[in-house]
């Protein structure tokens, strides 16, 4: 059972993983598209959206690489899950007051008329990557993960966490 | 109290030391691995942090050697040989270009009557993928400049954003309110009226927006000053207070 849950954990990293560094990697190329997009959101001050803009694709990059690779898995997934809330209060915030605009998550963004019909889809998608993310969390391990690697137990303390592997 | 047990004793103490000593190793090979891994992070996040403002820099140097070439499809107040120079590329329906001219329009009108600074607006379609509201109001706009002359149509601009539609409901401005402004502008009604409410001028408007586009302005508002990007400002309020307190 936990075994199978290991690997269920290891394709929720992957998953995860792979689109932060999708989303990330596009939008480090276009700093300008990216501080746009999150200005589009109406919600933070012009300057917090230029930092915002110019760090999210960097800290999205480390985060894909940190959860594909299972480096510091757990931390990882909770900034992994808290990123996902925020996108998800975003979305919705700009849905409620009926602004359309691209969502920008991966790349581009901006006003985008029509694109309120795809906030529920875009809400949904990010609902579903809050749960793999929070299912990394809350396993103690996954399969394949750089962790146990660096961090085995070689003492015989290990028989705390004997059912590794 | 043989000697025996008292060398197992030793062995014993000897093997906690060892299973101690084992354990701080341990511990302090997990806190260098920590350390490693989160330097890793940190430098790929500061790398990618750096490659975007550095990109983000050369993308505006790109943009200032553009526009120092630019045509321009426009309006200027204010002395040619003014100590200052101000350009605002905008669209009619950006929300945070009419705050910009909310913020802006009486002190830069003011100085530029003063001779301390010329101002250009160049007005081109950003946004009319929301609705064809700056393509109408450009062309309105281009169609006031020509028949009735630069100060009618700064005049128009300044109606066109103290009416600007929301975003969400571009067409609240219809053609006709379009010639009511212009109208109100100065502009006369049997001149503008038909080419206004037939948007007569989206040629120019296709022209005033490719030239944006050759520039290198991707959003609204950019604004140089002297030649220079000019985005001091944690807001658009903060934006325009230092806009003006550098030119004062």
């Amino acid at each position: 059972m936990n075994g199978t849950l290991a690997w269920v954990g290891l394709l929720a990293r992957l998953v995860t993983g792979g689109v932060w560094l999708v989303a990330g990697g596009l939008k480090i190329t276009e700093p300008d598209a990216s501080v746009n997009a999150v200005r589009a959101y109406q919600l933070l001050p012009s300057s917090v959206a230029e930092v915002v803009g110019l760090a999210l694709p960097g800290i999205e990059v480390a985060i894909g690489l940190a959860l594909v690779l299972g480096v510091l898995t757990r931390g990882a997934g909770v900034l992994s899950a808290l990123l996902f809330v925020a996108f998800i209060i975003g979305i919705a915030s700009v849905w409620a007051r009926g602004i359309e605009i691209d969502c920008g998550c991966f790349g581009g963004g901006g006003a985008d008329p029509g694109a309120s019909s795809a906030y529920p889809w875009e809400i949904a998608r990010d609902v579903a990557l809050l749960a793999a993310s929070l299912l990394v969390v809350w396993l103690p391990r996954t399969r394949l993960a750089l962790d146990s690697v660096l961090f085995e137990n070689r003492a015989a303390s290990g028989a705390a966490e004997g059912e590794v592997d | 109290m043989s000697s025996k047990s008292s060398k197992a004793n030793a062995r014993a103490q000897k093997a906690a030391a060892e299973r101690a000593a084992q354990a701080k190793r341990e511990a302090r090979r997990r806190m260098l691995t920590v350390g490693g891994v989160v330097l890793a992070i940190v430098l790929i996040v500061g790398g990618s942090v750096g490659y975007s403002v550095w990109k983000r820099d050369k993308d505006q140097k790109a943009l200032e050697e553009a526009v120092a070439t630019a045509a321009a499809y426009g309006v200027s107040i204010g002395p040619e040989d003014a100590p200052h120079e101000v350009i605002i590329y905008e669209d009619f329906l950006c929300p945070f270009c009419g705050d910009l001219e909310e913020e802006t329009r009486d002190d830069l009108a003011r100085l530029a009557a003063d001779g301390k600074v010329r101002v250009e607006y160049r007005p081109f379609d950003l946004l009319s993928q929301i609705g064809d509201y700056p393509i109408r109001a450009t062309s309105a706009f281009s169609i006031v400049l020509e028949e009735a002359g630069p100060e009618a149509a700064k005049k128009f601009h300044d109606l066109l954003f103290a009416n600007q539609p929301s975003e969400s409901n571009p067409d609240a401005v219809d053609n006709d309110d379009l010639v009511e402004y212009a109208v109100e502008a100065g502009a006369d009604e049997a001149a503008v009226g038909d080419a206004i409410r037939s948007v007569a001028n989206r040629d120019w408007v296709t022209e005033a927006t490719e030239e944006a586009r050759r520039v290198g302005v991707s959003s609204t508002p950019t604004i140089l000053l002297d030649g220079k990007v000019f985005d001091d400002g944690r807001t658009v309020d903060d934006l325009a207070e230092n806009l003006i307190d550098a030119l004062e």
